[in-house]
């Protein structure tokens, strides 16, 4: 049984949360009217894009798992560096949770000297220098040349 | 003759000092409000519709006008070069654009899209000139099963979007098409996949979908190593950083194609030059001799697009010039531009005021003129910004696109989601899921379901509407044999590959 070891379990694991997406679309669209006195009602749409979703993931699972039985090729996803990417994505994430109290400016400020200096392993005073910049930058053209309404700290900008 | 005297008197008009200086700002802020995501045409031209009321009716619809069709120009370079589509109808150029970049093509790419955009532009106003009144006419018989079986046509290019896995690129389009319908529905009132959260009750915004899984995406995807992924290469001197004749040789086609697309689907009221970008493209593929280069970095896979793109505000002011019809959110502002001047947009604009006709289709002339000379000078100093490292490219790019989004409605909640799109847009790259249909299906998915519940209004529930009018069931069947042609050429594979063995 060693064909099972060529498994993509990604591939698998992607198609079931699809499925399920798929079924959740199709269960709430369940709840609204499907026709209505004058044509198709707010559940009309909703419902057969569920369906789709929910036939089409399954199909994508089904070939992934006869290929692997018929022992063809399959490609295996690979997660190198994946740390890196959630580490950077939680980064941007707590950047903008600092939005609404901190403004854009220093929320930008903290993201950018988190990426340099952490993600792409650049000096502090690099970092700062790349920080200062950009932030500078962006708050004179969006802000104040362009009017722009950025969110604002308790500083002012 | 009457024609040419007409338009010789549109320039007049046009060539008066204070127009040329309206048509010069309206297409430099156009091109300036193109390149950043998220501030789109419609919200500059809502913005200065105060100031333009106080100008006279030929110079502040010159003006506006400039803004439409400059937004157009500009939208293309953040596309190319950091893959943030500005505008839905930019997505399609971030395919091959983007590739170009990656492989040091940045320079060609961008000068390619700005003379597709001159050509296409200078194409829809000739259009626009000689057969807007026919055309408005043949516009007016799109009925909702028309408009539904454009739709198809226009998901049908999910074919041409996909990569290797077709289930995944329709996985991909119907995410998109459910996308579409968070929000209040506009025949019940009813909300839909909102969660109960206020700020969801508008939808998704298609733009803080396609920056987060075209930009925010492909910078996580660089995030693996400390080199920030792949590097782009800049060749030095100026001739290698403009289109060579090959590639203008390459896209002579695209530009013509673009051109037509985009200026008949511009005639269309509520298609947009997202569909024709996406058409253009598909059309482009479907004849090359060398379908497999695009997504890899072909050159007509730009011009496409990018020429459907501009010809389509040619397109997209004849309804509104001739029948006082706008066919999107910018020509609806400029409809309420003249109606505050008095004027009434209709089949009798035209006679009433050659001046302000002619006029606004002369300063187009000038317009396109003007940002071919202004653009491609600038293809050289755009070009310079892939030479960033990428610890100070990818933070601008994480800025540019926050701000984008958040400028859209001044809602955190946005910056929220593109943050969310951004994870799924690294997601989907790695188990090559193609986001561009997605996209395809967020933009197409409201006009869809509207023109399924129209139509099966109109016909009380009898399907057959859909397909019964001559002109839907052209396009029906032009869907169909799209969708099913990659079928036909695998059969025909296997068929080639069995006689081979056999042999």
């Amino acid at each position: 049984m060693n064909r099972w070891r060529n498994l993509n379990k990604s591939e698998l694991i992607a198609a079931a949360l699809l499925f399920a997406l798929g079924a959740a679309i199709m269960s709430r669209a369940w709840e609204w009217p499907y026709l209505a006195e004058d044509g198709p009602g707010p559940g009309f749409f909703p419902l057969w894009t569920g369906i789709a979703i929910t036939v089409l993931s399954a199909g994508v699972a089904f070939f992934h798992v006869y290929a692997v039985f018929k022992q063809q090729p399959v490609e295996r996803t690979s997660w190198d560096g994946a740390a890196r990417v959630l580490s950077g994505w939680a980064g941007l994430a707590v950047s903008i949770a600092l939005l609404k109290p901190a403004g854009f400016v220093v929320s930008f400020l903290l993201l950018v000297l988190f990426l340099v200096i952490f993600i792409f392993r650049r000096r502090f005073i690099t970092a700062l220098a790349v920080g200062l910049g950009s932030c500078a930058g962006f708050w004179l053209l969006f802000a104040k040349v362009l009017n722009l309404q950025l969110p604002v700290g308790p500083w002012g900008f | 003759m009457e024609i040419l005297a007409n338009l010789a008197h549109g320039f007049a008009v046009a060539l008066e000092p204070m127009n040329l200086l309206w048509c010069f700002l309206g297409v430099f802020f156009g091109t300036i409000v193109g390149i950043l995501p998220g501030l789109g045409p419609s919200a500059t031209v809502a913005l200065l519709l105060p100031l333009a009321t106080q100008m006279s009716p030929t110079g502040g619809i010159i003006m506006m006008a400039g803004i439409y069709y400059g937004a157009k120009y500009g939208g293309s370079t953040t596309s190319i070069l950091l893959n943030v589509p500005g505008e839905s109808s930019s997505v399609v150029t971030c395919i091959d654009g983007f590739e170009m970049a990656r492989r040091g093509r940045a320079g060609p790419a961008l000068g390619i899209a700005a003379i597709a955009s001159f050509v296409a532009g200078t194409v829809g106003v000739v259009l626009l000139m000689l057969i807007a009144p026919p055309v408005a006419d043949f516009a007016l018989r799109f009925g909702p099963p028309e408009y539904f079986a454009l739709m198809a046509l226009g998901l049908s290019m999910v074919v041409l979007l996909a990569g290797k896995s077709m289930l995944k690129a329709l996985i991909s389009m119907f995410v998109g098409l459910w996308l579409a319908t968070i929000g209040i529905d506009m025949f019940t009132d009813i909300p839909r996949y909102t969660l109960d959260r206020i700020e969801l009750m508008d939808g998704v915004s298609f733009v803080v979908v396609a920056i987060g899984t075209f930009a925010i995406g492909e910078v996580l995807a660089n995030l693996t190593s400390e080199s920030g992924g792949q590097k782009f290469e800049v060749p030095k001197g100026l001739r290698n950083l403009m289109p060579n004749w090959q590639d203008l040789k390459d896209s002579r086609f695209a530009f013509l194609n673009g051109s037509l697309v985009g200026f008949f689907v511009g005639v269309l009221p509520g298609a947009g030059s997202t569909i024709a970008s996406f058409v253009s493209y598909g059309i482009e593929k479907a004849v090359s001799k060398h379908p497999e280069k695009f997504g890899k970095g072909a050159v007509e896979g730009v011009a496409a697009p990018e020429a459907a793109n501009n010809s389509e505000t040619g397109g997209a002011l004849v309804p509104l010039l001739t029948l006082g019809i706008p066919g999107s959110g910018t020509t609806a502002i400029l409809l309420a531009a003249f109606i505050l001047w008095g004027l009434r947009p209709g089949p009798l604009l035209i006679q009433d005021h050659p001046e302000l006709f002619w006029g606004l289709v002369a300063s187009m002339y000038i317009g396109n003129v003007m940002l071919l000379i202004f653009n491609l000078p600038l293809v050289p100093v755009f070009a310079q910004i892939l030479r960033l490292p990428a610890y100070v490219l990818y933070p601008i790019i994480l800025g540019v696109s926050m701000v984008g989004v958040y400028s859209i409605d001044q809602r955190l909640l946005d910056t929220w989601l593109v943050a969310f799109f951004g994870l799924l847009g690294y997601l989907m790259r790695k188990m090559e899921y193609p986001a561009a249909p997605l996209i395809l299906g967020i933009v197409l998915g409201d006009l869809m379901e509207n023109a399924v519940r129209q139509s099966l209004m109109m016909s009380r529930g009898e399907i057959s509407i859909l397909y019964s009018r001559p002109l839907a069931l052209t396009m029906l069947i032009l869907a169909a044999a799209v969708l099913v042609g990659p079928m036909f050429r695998r059969i025909a594979g296997w068929r080639v590959k069995v006689i081979e063995q056999e042999a």
